[in-house]
């Protein structure tokens, strides 16, 4: 029941409301169970007296229309009500997701955006809006919040509220495609001062690299032509085509969920990207020597 | 009959027939096993067998060409290519325009029709097949490459012109000019068909490689060698090159100057795609990797031919070449590119002058 993907681990309060939501179907649901056969025993085994009065027409009216009535508009005000205050309060921080075959892209601002990784203060109401850019997905992170669908066109809205910090792990809850199962992704709770200076640090340019190696890494990321399809903000690389790098180095995973962050799983991903994640957009590069493989890797995990 | 087989309960008639199909096949094989058939070549078929062989080869011929592609619109360039592998590949044996047939392989059973007889004989798609697939028990081998049927079109495009062709026509596109004497030795085998000194390829479906960087021209040569680029013209002829001479012959094309300008198709159309690609897409610039300032193992475009890069886009969206790693980072991106994008890009590609930075 506990995990860092569980619905029954309640770490934000939409979650922590679905858990109680949850649990009250589940309670109601087996007290009217137990209730249903109750009767059905006294239906089969009572006396003639109890037997007239459940098969009257008052009982049947009762318990089979007004019950049942008042018990739906019941769960469903209680319902409203939890949506209502979901969506009355002001957002603190807006982050705009988007989903691709096979990653999210993550932008806290405007024109900057990161990717496969949400960053939250804790105890803030955070705002997403979520749109598509090809096919329908579905962000869902069961520890933190319900689950919300990415359709192309249109734009979706989920709040999150986490009460704890932690990191919480998701998924595409709705099947994308061939690389469906490796568009996860993490959301890393942090308290709202430690927020304020990531968020600062990451709406930022680039480290430069320190060392001679990862200055060579910097080198052939640039004239392999890897800049053709993501952007390092603070040097020429611009494209918008796969994940921005600026930061790549601090995020926890590599290629959304699929692996995690070191120097090694970096080498490995760009060799056989087309191996680690199936149907994925980037192409395999396979032509770079040892040397030069450890390079770029030791830039782009300096990429902090 | 007491014998277990055939079965004492089937027909008579069954019985008899049973019986003999065991004593042919008997028969036969101790034909084969004690070598009184003549196999011989200088004996020659009798009449009957001989009209058997070929009524069964011309058959399997038009029954198995039947599901080729569309025949091709053949162009100068496609025969040009055409011309330039027949006289490595096939005049041996096919003969050429203004030669006879080689003597020897006069003495092959069944003789090679020559060039004319079989070109005029069959249909485009019948030449296409044969050419592809070879023919068993003929010498006929099959193309090296099964995923390379654009250049066994160039072949038949080709010896649909040979009845036509002149002979100073066909000697200029089949030989090219001859190196100069400064050039290495190798570079006569490469020279015929992609140029040397300040002339260019004999045709636009072959790449320019004067000064490309010399790790692009090795590593070509090398997948070539390897197998993992798959090519039944290309690889023929770099099976038998060493090391020193791939050296010497890359660094030869390597510093010539880029050929002259010729007719380049100018297209604008392309510019935008080649400079920013097309990210609502997933297409990449092209000159990003394909210009001056990449990575030395990444082709430069700037001036290649049209032709060429059109043919390579479709051969990677059509085949799996993806053992090659360059080849690899291409296909997938070669498939997000529409027929329309594939031209535009190709034409502003060769419009640019060679060297062209960004």
């Amino acid at each position: 029941m506990t995990g860092v993907a569980s619905v029954f681990d309640g770490n934000g309060t939409q979650a922590m409301q679905i858990a109680t939501i949850g649990w009250v179907l589940l309670i109601g649901a087996a007290i009217i169970m137990l209730a249903v056969g109750g009767t059905l025993w006294l239906a089969m085994t009572g006396g003639e007296r109890t037997r007239s009065l459940l098969g009257g027409e008052r009982t049947v009216t009762l318990l089979g229309i007004v019950f049942p009535v008042i018990v739906l508009t019941a769960l469903l005000h209680y319902s409203l009500l939890i949506m209502r205050n979901d969506a009355a309060d002001e957002a603190v921080v807006e982050i705009a997701v988007t989903g691709e075959q096979y990653w999210w892209r993550v932008s806290y601002d405007e024109n900057i955006s990161s990717a496969n990784e949400l960053r939250i203060p804790v105890g803030q109401r955070t705002v997403l809006r979520l749109a598509s850019s090809d096919v329908i997905h579905s962000f869902w992170a069961p520890s933190l919040a319900g689950k919300i669908d990415l359709i192309p066109g249109r734009t979706t809205r989920m709040t999150l509220m986490p009460e704890r910090p932690g990191i919480f792990r998701g998924a595409c809850a709705e099947f994308c495609g061939t690389g469906h199962a490796f568009m996860a992704f993490n959301v890393i709770v942090m308290s709202t001062a430690d927020y304020r200076t990531w968020r600062t640090h990451e709406l930022g340019p680039a480290t430069p690299p320190s060392t001679t190696l990862a200055q060579q890494g910097a080198e052939l990321f640039q004239r392999a032509g890897c800049g053709g399809c993501h952007a390092i903000r603070g040097t020429g690389a611009a494209g918008s085509i796969g994940p921005d790098l600026t930061h790549f180095g601090s995020r926890t995973t590599i290629g959304a969920g699929t692996l995690t962050m070191s120097e090694a799983n970096i080498a490995s991903f760009i060799t056989n990207t087309d191996r680690h994640k199936p149907g994925n957009a980037m192409p395999p590069f396979r032509i770079f020597s040892a040397d030069e493989m450890q390079a770029l890797s030791a830039y782009l995990f300096g990429l902090k | 009959m007491s014998g277990w087989w055939p079965p004492s309960r089937w027909p008579a008639m069954l019985r008899h027939v049973a019986i003999l199909a065991v004593a042919a096949a008997g028969v036969i094989l101790l034909i084969a096993w004690s070598g009184i058939y003549n196999v011989a070549a200088s004996k020659g078929h009798t009449k009957l067998v001989e009209w058997f062989l070929r009524f069964g080869m011309e058959n399997s011929v038009r029954t198995r060409s039947f599901a080729q592609d569309e025949p091709q619109i053949f162009n100068a360039d496609m025969i040009a290519l055409g011309a330039a592998h027949y006289r490595d590949g096939c005049a041996y044996c096919h003969g050429a325009p203004g030669t006879t047939q080689p003597f020897i392989a006069q003495q092959m059973l069944p003789p090679p029709p020559l060039i004319n007889t079989a070109a005029r004989r069959w249909k485009d798609h019948e030449l296409h097949w044969i050419v592809q697939h070879g023919l068993k028990y003929t010498g006929m081998p099959a193309w090296p490459s099964q995923k390379r049927a654009d250049e066994v079109w160039a072949v038949v495009a080709f010896l649909k012109a040979v009845p036509t062709m002149s002979v100073t026509n066909y000697e200029r596109l089949a030989s090219g000019n001859p190196p100069p004497p400064s050039a290495p030795q190798a570079v006569a085998l490469c020279g015929r068909c992609h140029g040397v000194g300040a002339s260019g390829p004999s045709s636009a479906l072959i790449p320019i490689i004067h000064a490309q960087p010399r790790e692009v021209i090795v590593r070509a040569i090398n997948d070539y060698r390897s197998g993992a680029r798959e090519s039944g013209i290309m690889q023929p002829i770099v099976m038998d090159l060493n090391e020193r001479q791939i050296d010497n012959l890359a660094s030869y094309y390597a510093s010539l100057p880029p050929p002259g300008p010729g007719t380049r198709p100018s297209g604008d159309n392309g510019r935008a795609l080649a400079r920013e690609g097309a990210p609502a897409d997933g297409i990449p610039p092209c000159l990003l990797c394909h210009g001056p300032d990449a990575t030395a193992s990444y082709p430069r475009l700037a001036g290649q031919n049209a032709a060429y890069i059109v043919n390579q886009l479709r051969l990677w969206q059509a085949q799996d070449f993806r053992h090659s790693a360059h080849a690899a980072i291409m296909t997938p991106i070669a498939r997000r590119l529409s027929e329309r994008q594939i031209h535009d890009v190709a034409s502003y590609l060769s419009s640019l002058p060679p060297g062209a930075s960004q």
